[in-house]
């Protein structure tokens, strides 16, 4: 056990020296989530929009107002000579609402009244947004004259802010990354300086070292995810919804999970430059891409689904968005919890094998 | 001329004998490519929605079969009451759920406005957003066409709702221009493919400069009667022509792949793509004057890569970004070729409507290149 301890003070002395590997380690993850956790959402305001009131009644004007006064979106002015779908060639404007000549008489007359939308569709997504944010619109005009009433309840996360919800994913994305880069950066450099070559040498056993090392990136994961968490309370805005700990057992079991990853690319791969590419694939791709960050996990098409099952950085952005909106708690994540804890074993043992082999043949 | 001739077939034959290299043309564009197009889909459909019937009506249950067949919801469970439904959703298991009032029924026909309960899991907010607008729409499409319906229920007439007290409504009809099937993956490669040229330019630009200096060649290259700007004018030449290649077989594969369609002018797409990889290849080059080896160069694009990719608008629209945040993205050029493409493969916009983000990519490779291939020229010199 000492000399596991003493493996790591080694270690986070070494990271404590190189400057560029501070930085890579605590300032960087806060500024990733700061940038990310900002500009990443989907949800969108302020969205130019043309209308052409063909109409000029008071009652299209209220109607229009309808829209003006929606954060949603914002009225452009177009010429009425031009075609309205004109506007989109020139990205001047992402929607347009026509409103015909009988609009007023038919409001008047008790008549149902047809508008039309018509949708700049080349981002799809952004498109069924403005559908249903203007059918909103639209049916809260004249709330009375609809036949049944929607009360519609947002559940955990009411105001519908993105960034609670891309925060904590960006935050997992950061813990995901850097512990293991510096990890497999720190174990490939004793592979290509040879300097592993003393290890073997030396009465310490694979474990050992194997551990010290882990432990000492755990060190570095757990102060990272630290600061990580006060960014996430006070800038974010977020705070426990339920019982935190699960998510304390989580985070030291995923600080662990991706140490190993790390140490086991590194022990793999004894270059560094290919370490960082196999570490930026694992890490950071597979974990954009695979995890549920942004895109739920249920749209990935099935031919590729199952590789998201094994993806460690998964099961924690399920129990930190748990954790930080939900409140579950135990019940409800103890198998994301076992997951992680079975993944972080596997690449323990990879790593350790790989270690004993090459101690053994040398 | 001969000298710069000579230098670039120097080049040319390095590259060719390097299989990482055509490798590096061929692989990342093909994974990239495939796998965001397929895999970042924010397509909202299949909701598990759990439902509360109170009234068990013929009216409730159409009303539960109109919403649960229509793709959006799905429906997941039947609960006693609205405590169950609430443990469900906090559990995980279900992602919405509709509670349906007593006296729902008989409401409708007398007239009145009955309500209709709807939860949703607003944790991911577009998701909320895009559910909450399918809710509405089933439903006011249900409630406009349950009135006209002869199928296994007897027909019934709202009472009181006669001709005189009704008052109109406003029937909105969206239609979708460009992308009628709302085709998710459309957006999403046409955006990947300036976020590859980028990423992929400065990658295999700053590998190939910061080479030379790695295996301490450069002060050969020196040395040679070659001055030091026909020395990276030579460099920088071959990579241009092998990224050209890869630009050809990027945008085949969004053809045939994603069938994007290509409604305006090739040509114009490919000029700025070509711009936008020269912008990449100056941030590479840039990158490599920073960088003593391959190592360092790698951890370097960790600091510019993530901030460029994600203020793009290439994967997620810039509208969705905060406000002091959005003007940042004029400086991306990225953004630029993202309109671009979009504007021009996708509306068939000519260069009258993207000559601004045209003149912007323009203004972007003069300076890259300009600075960088001057701040090497002073580190070589």
């Amino acid at each position: 056990m000492r000399r596991v301890f003493a493996q790591m003070r080694k270690e986070l002395t070494q990271i404590a020296r190189d400057r560029l590997a501070l930085v890579l380690a605590l300032v960087l993850p806060l500024c990733l989530m700061l940038l990310l956790g900002n500009a990443v959402s989907l949800t969108v305001t302020g969205l130019p929009i043309v209308v052409q009131d063909l109409d000029s009644t008071p009652a299209s004007r209220d109607f229009v107002d309808a829209f003006r006064a929606s954060l949603t979106f914002h009225i452009v002015s177009w010429p009425s000579s031009r075609p309205p779908a004109d506007a989109f060639l020139t990205n001047a404007a992402r929607a347009a609402l026509v409103i015909p000549e009988h609009f007023g008489r038919d409001m008047a007359r008790g008549r149902n009244t047809e508008v039309q939308l018509l949708v700049d569709a080349t981002d799809a997504n952004t498109a069924r947004l403005v559908q249903g944010y203007a059918g909103q619109i639209v049916s809260n005009y004249r709330p009375e004259a609809q036949p049944v009433k929607a009360d519609i309840r947002l559940w955990f996360n009411p105001g519908r802010d993105s960034k609670k919800f891309y925060g904590p994913g960006v935050f997992v994305m950061g813990i995901s990354m850097f512990p293991a880069l510096l990890a497999a950066l720190a174990l490939s450099k004793e592979g290509e300086q040879k300097t592993i070559l003393q290890v073997y040498v030396s009465s310490i056993s694979a474990h050992e070292f194997l551990l010290g090392k882990i432990l000492a990136f755990v060190a570095i994961a757990l102060a990272e995810a630290f600061l990580s968490v006060i960014l996430l309370f006070s800038y974010f805005g977020l705070s426990f919804a339920g019982d935190p700990s699960v998510f304390i057992v989580a985070t030291v079991l995923y600080a662990f999970c991706v140490a190993a990853f790390g140490s086991f690319i590194g022990l793999a791969i004894p270059s560094q430059a290919a370490a960082i590419q196999a570490v930026a694939l694992g890490g950071f791709l597979l974990t954009f891409l695979l995890s549920g960050l942004i895109f739920p996990v249920q749209n990935i098409p099935s031919g590729i689904r199952w590789v998201s099952s094994m993806v460690w950085a998964r099961y924690y952005i399920e129990i930190v968005r748990d954790a930080l909106l939900k409140g579950g708690g135990w019940p409800a994540m103890w198998w994301s919890v076992v997951r992680i804890a079975q993944i972080g074993t596997v690449f323990y043992v990879l790593g350790w094998r790989k270690l004993r082999r090459m101690q053994l043949s040398i | 001329m001969t000298r710069l001739i000579a230098l670039i077939r120097k080049e040319l034959g390095q590259i060719r004998r390097d299989k990482r290299v055509l490798a590096s043309l061929i692989v990342p564009p093909t994974v990239q490519l495939l796998l965001f197009g397929f895999a970042l889909n924010p397509t909202v459909d299949h909701l598990k929605m759990g439902v509360v019937d109170l009234d068990h009506s013929p009216q409730s249950r159409d009303l539960i079969a109109n919403m649960t067949e229509s793709g959006a919801f799905r429906l997941a469970n039947t609960y006693f009451s609205t405590d169950q439904l609430g443990t469900a959703m906090g559990r995980g298991d279900l992602d919405a759920g509709m509670v349906i009032p007593y006296r729902f029924a008989r409401d409708l026909e007398r007239g009145r406005q009955p309500d209709v309960q709807i939860l949703l899991n607003a944790m991911n907010a577009n998701t909320a957003a895009i559910a909450q607008g399918y809710a509405q729409n089933v439903l006011r499409n249900w409630s406009q066409v349950y009135p006209q319906l002869d199928g296994l229920h007897a027909q019934y007439r709202p009472i009181s709702a006669n001709d005189v007290s009704r008052r109109g409504r406003v029937v909105m009809h969206p239609a979708f221009l460009f992308n009628p099937g709302l085709v998710t993956p459309w957006f999403i490669v046409t955006g990947t493919l300036g976020v590859l040229l980028m990423l992929n330019g400065s990658l295999i630009a700053s590998a190939a400069l910061v080479k030379e200096r790695e295996a301490g060649t450069v002060e050969q290259l020196l040395m040679t009667p070659a001055g030091t700007g026909e020395i990276i004018l030579a460099k920088i030449t071959p990579l241009f022509l092998l990224l050209c290649l890869m630009i050809l077989f990027a945008t085949a594969l969004i053809r045939v792949a994603f069938g994007v369609p290509f409604r305006g002018s090739f040509l114009l797409v490919l000029a700025g793509a070509m711009l936008c990889m020269l912008s990449g290849i100056g941030i590479g080059t840039f990158i490599a004057t920073f960088s003593k080896s391959a190592q360092q160069a790698q951890l370097m694009a960790f600091f510019v890569n993530p901030p460029l990719a994600s203020l793009s608008g290439a994967l997620t629209p810039v509208e969705a970004m905060p406000q002091w945040m959005q003007p940042l993205t004029v400086l991306n050029p990225i953004r630029h070729f993202g309109i671009i493409t979009r504007s021009v493969l996708l509306k068939g916009s000519g260069l009258m409507a993207v000559w601004p983000e045209m003149l912007a990519l323009i203004a972007f490779t003069a300076v890259l290149l300009t600075l960088s291939v001057m701040r090497f020229r002073k580190q070589l010199g």
